[in-house]
């Protein structure tokens, strides 16, 4: 039997309204459920004087959650790639420190991490400072005190706030976990990628940066925001040190009014969006990633 | 500069690889201007030597010496030896994340040091002489692999490289594409460019070869021309792999 040519004549149907549509029912059923709740919060919190109380107490919040987030997740990436090229260094000392680093605080919980770079680490790393008098100066100058000030003390542990500390235990952290993430990304960039940037009188460092890291960090950018979006929840941990992000002031908004309900209500609602927004964005990036590296 | 005596010359060349010898005592001198093609059967060393003399591999003992230069000496700079010595892969080893015209461009401005509108001239230059021009802005991804391979070539060539290297650069190849990649290597090797080429192709080795190198298991066995490979081959292990490879 054969086949028929298509019919090249027939206008093209470059939009089917009801093939979306049905596309979003199956597909985005979540999503619309998800706005259709959202909303009828945000009606009720307008509607409650008491939630709006607790709204106002709370959001204030959301600034200092954003900031340890980024400023956390700048650095464990500054801290995540030199890591994994250290773990694939093929220097005996690199590799086994660079190992040892990840392996520690991997296997740490982070709530014992940030307890531990609270309490113990930083107080201790201050004492050590405050006994070199240049470095104590230089630290206490980029900390904006003024120069009688930075000629006559040394620096106090209370000197480094509760939001610094927090957010080098969780660069840290989270830095191990993003060197696994670029170290997987790296090693599974082909060799023989390295091998033509080589051939072609590159150096390694050469090949590293214009051919293997491009492809690599294509590759792994999901892996990332996926890690932005477990960091941005995270940072609720920080409650337990005081520092005032949502979570902490959640907890003492409830605890001092008996609003548990309340504070629990604002505070859900505030993680669940930021990260769902952040989740669409893991979606577009793939979505994006993806029609890039298509054969057609 | 002129160097006179061979633009490669290995002498005793051994390697290993754990226990296996992949290279045996190998010398081998070629000149300016030459085309050597070297056959034999898979794991016989053939690339593993191609690869010496870039340094992709190094030798254990025995000496490299390429443009003058002995590669395999601690105080060698490599990469500078490389800039001169051109290398096809048989996977083609394009950048994935470059278009062809980045992927010809990308060495020229970072080891050669040309300037933007510089490398981009050389690199139309070169990709119309290979017959892409009309794929310039395109992804490796949505090019056949015969013209990923002209691509490849093309990058290779935009270093000015003294010496080629070609490393099966068909067997990965379609049956239709073959000859689309063997036609750019013999326009190159009409224009006297020193190739070292592996290849199973007999045909390319009939048209284009100065010398056929026979190798097996590590070892050089015969060294000759294509017209005495097929009509006088010495060694019996040559007989053998010639009726292998020619009967079918």
């Amino acid at each position: 039997m054969r086949v028929p040519p298509p019919d090249t004549t027939a206008p093209r149907q470059y939009f089917d309204i009801r093939k979306l549509a049905r596309n979003i029912v199956r597909r985005q059923l979540w999503f619309i459920a998800f706005l259709a709740i959202d909303l009828f919060i945000v009606a009720l919190i307008l509607n409650d004087p008491i939630l709006i109380d607790t709204w106002n107490f709370i959001w204030p919040g959301i600034s200092i959650t954003i900031q340890i987030t980024l400023v956390s997740f700048f650095f464990a990436t500054l801290i995540g790639l030199v890591t994994a090229f250290a773990r694939i260094s093929k220097n005996i000392l690199i590799y086994n420190i660079s190992t040892f680093y990840v392996e520690l605080f991997r296997g740490l919980p982070l709530l014992v991490i940030i307890l531990v770079f609270n309490f113990v680490l930083t107080p201790a790393l201050i004492d050590i400072i405050a006994q070199i008098r240049l470095l104590d100066d230089l630290l206490q100058s980029l900390m904006g005190f003024n120069a009688e000030v930075i000629a006559n003390t040394t620096l106090r542990s209370r000197d480094v706030q509760e939001t610094t500390r927090i957010m080098l235990a969780f660069a840290l952290a989270y830095g191990a976990f993003m060197s696994e993430v670029f170290r997987a990304g790296i090693i599974s960039i082909n060799k023989g990628q390295i091998e033509a940037g080589r051939s072609l009188g590159m150096t390694y460092s050469q090949a590293m940066r214009y051919i293997v890291l491009p492809q690599a960090i294509r590759n792994v950018l999901p892996a990332m925001a996926n890690n932005f979006v477990l960091l941005l929840k995270d940072t609720s941990l920080a409650s337990v040190v005081a520092v005032p992000e949502i979570s902490q002031l959640t907890r003492q908004y409830s605890s001092n009014r008996f609003r548990y309900p309340q504070g629990l209500l604002v505070l859900s609602f505030i993680y669940a969006n930021l990260t769902i927004i952040m989740s669409m964005g893991v979606y577009w990036l793939e979505a994006r990633l993806h029609a890039d590296t298509k054969e057609d | 500069m002129t160097i006179s005596g061979p633009i490669i010359s290995i002498k005793d060349a051994t390697k290993r690889f754990r226990t296996v010898v992949a290279l045996n005592q190998v010398s081998l001198d070629i000149f300016s201007g030459q085309v050597v093609v070297i056959i034999g059967p898979s794991g016989s060393g053939k690339s593993t030597l191609l690869r010496c003399i870039n340094r992709l591999e190094s030798v254990e003992e025995g000496e490299v010496w390429v443009n003058g230069v002995q590669i395999n000496h601690p105080s060698t700079n490599i990469n500078e030896v490389r800039v001169e010595v051109g290398m096809v892969f048989q996977h083609f080893n394009l950048f994935p994340h470059l278009t062809v015209l980045e992927n010809v461009m990308l060495a020229q401005s970072i080891v050669r040091r040309r300037d933007k509108d510089e490398s981009r001239e050389i690199a139309y230059a070169l990709l119309q002489k290979v017959g892409i021009r009309e794929k310039i802005d395109v992804y490796p991804a949505k090019l056949s692999g015969g013209q990923q391979q002209r691509v490849a070539i093309a990058r290779a060539l935009a270093m000015n490289p003294k010496i080629m290297l070609f490393d099966e650069p068909t067997s990965a190849l379609d049956p239709e594409m073959i000859k689309e990649v063997l036609d750019v290597m013999l326009d190159l090797a009409h224009e006297g460019m020193t190739m070292v080429v592996v290849t199973h192709e007999m045909g390319f080795a009939r048209a284009a070869a100065d010398r056929v190198i026979f190798m097996d298991q590590g070892e050089k066995i015969e060294d000759t021309t294509p017209v005495g490979l097929f009509e006088n081959p010495e060694s019996d292990r040559l007989r053998l792999f010639l009726s292998k490879i020619l009967d079918h």
